[in-house]
């Protein structure tokens, strides 16, 4: 009988974890010559989302957003995910910290 | 890059600055000496190397969130040893707590220095390799340590500069703001991985102090200072206070209850 407790709470967990990660939608983006690419991202409101951001730069880069509150260190040629989300509809910027000047991006949440 | 420079180092070494500042007060009160920084400082470098030159394989780990899970837990545990800093520093300190005085302030202080100074170090290898940026990033990092030692040099003066009784219990009062702060941040890692629920902003102070000015990254050292926190945060943040509070009237109550008997 515990076995089959241990079985099913097994099971109930395995299927709310991949009902989890089917439910959030994926969205991606690249850093390219210390750029953002795309520079915009639109994602839909009071929905969580999940962000893979690939640094193709050879150099590392910190994806950084105080309206986020998100800050991450993306080392060169790897890839990184952040949660963002539930957000309100409105205008977020982000940029990279170690090049401030250049990669600027925007979520855009409508 | 040189201006970009003095901002990412002066962020980093503020925040382990200003924990420094006010340990290094707190240990000179109860005339601690400062043994236990030089016994740091090593053990903090030789760690943030190791944590930069393992950063791909922990960022990987955990499905992701190693980077996160690892930093979340270097703030907590800040603060869990901030908690036993407090009590003791409430009362006059015998030679066995001094000791173990001295051994918190170690590990609280390396734990700081990791999570503060790997990305530094990180920033500072990748991009003073490059010919073209390899001067303004070496000029900018040192002017951002130079100044952020020295807003810590301030923070301890001022701190030094108080009457005995208030100085004590000023850094006592920082120490357990800078705690709860790091809660609060490692609070947002974790929401950042998805390992706690993200929740809407509890307010937004941004139009009167952003987080990116001076004050806003000086406030955020000392107070974990954020324009949009989420509810989670606040609850953890205050929550934190509370328990830093209690150790500290924990500490006052067994100082009372030693003074009573002479």
């Amino acid at each position: 009988m515990i076995r089959f407790y241990k079985g099913l709470f097994f099971a109930a967990s395995l299927g709310f974890a991949v009902a989890a990660v089917a439910r959030t939608p994926v969205f991606e983006l690249e850093i390219r010559d210390h750029l953002f690419v795309p520079e915009e991202l639109v994602i839909p409101p009071n929905t969580k989302v999940k962000l893979v951001v690939y640094n193709r730069d050879s150099t590392p880069e910190e994806f950084e957003s105080y309206e986020l509150n998100r800050e991450k260190v993306i080392l060169g040629g790897s890839k990184a995910n952040i949660f963002i989300g539930p957000l309100a509809p409105g205008v977020y910027p982000f940029f990279g910290e170690f090049n401030p000047r250049t990669a600027q991006g925007r979520v855009i949440v409508e | 890059m040189f201006l970009n420079s003095v901002v990412i180092v002066l962020r980093e070494v503020l925040e382990a600055a200003v924990l420094v500042s006010a340990l290094l007060a707190l240990a000179r009160n109860a005339r601690l000496g400062n043994g236990w920084l030089w016994m740091a400082l090593p053990i903090a470098t030789c760690l943030v190397l190791l944590y930069a030159y393992l950063l791909a394989v922990i960022t990987d780990a955990m499905d992701g969130a190693g980077q996160e899970v690892i930093n979340a837990s270097l703030q907590v545990g800040v603060y869990l040893l901030l908690l036993p800093i407090l009590v003791a520093g409430c009362s006059p300190v015998g030679s066995q707590r001094r000791r173990m005085l001295s051994a918190l302030m170690t590990v609280a202080v390396t734990f700081a220095i990791v999570r503060e100074c790997a990305e530094v170090h990180i920033y500072v290898r990748a991009f003073a390799a490059l010919q073209e940026h390899a001067s303004a990033v070496w000029a900018g990092s040192a002017l951002g340590i130079g100044i952020g030692v020295s807003a810590g040099v301030l923070v301890y003066a001022a701190l030094r500069a108080l009457p005995a009784r208030w100085s004590q219990q000023g850094c006592q009062a920082m120490l357990a703001l800078i705690g709860a702060g790091m809660v609060m941040q490692a609070t947002m890692l974790l929401e950042q991985v998805d390992w706690l629920p993200d929740q809407a902003p509890v307010w937004d102070s941004s139009p009167w102090l952003s987080e990116q000015s001076f004050m806003g990254e000086l406030l955020y050292a000392v107070l974990g200072y954020e324009a949009t926190p989420g509810v989670l945060q606040v609850t953890l943040y205050l929550g934190s206070l509370l328990v830093a509070a209690g150790a500290l009237w924990w500490g006052w109550k067994e100082r009372v209850k030693h003074a009573l008997p002479e």
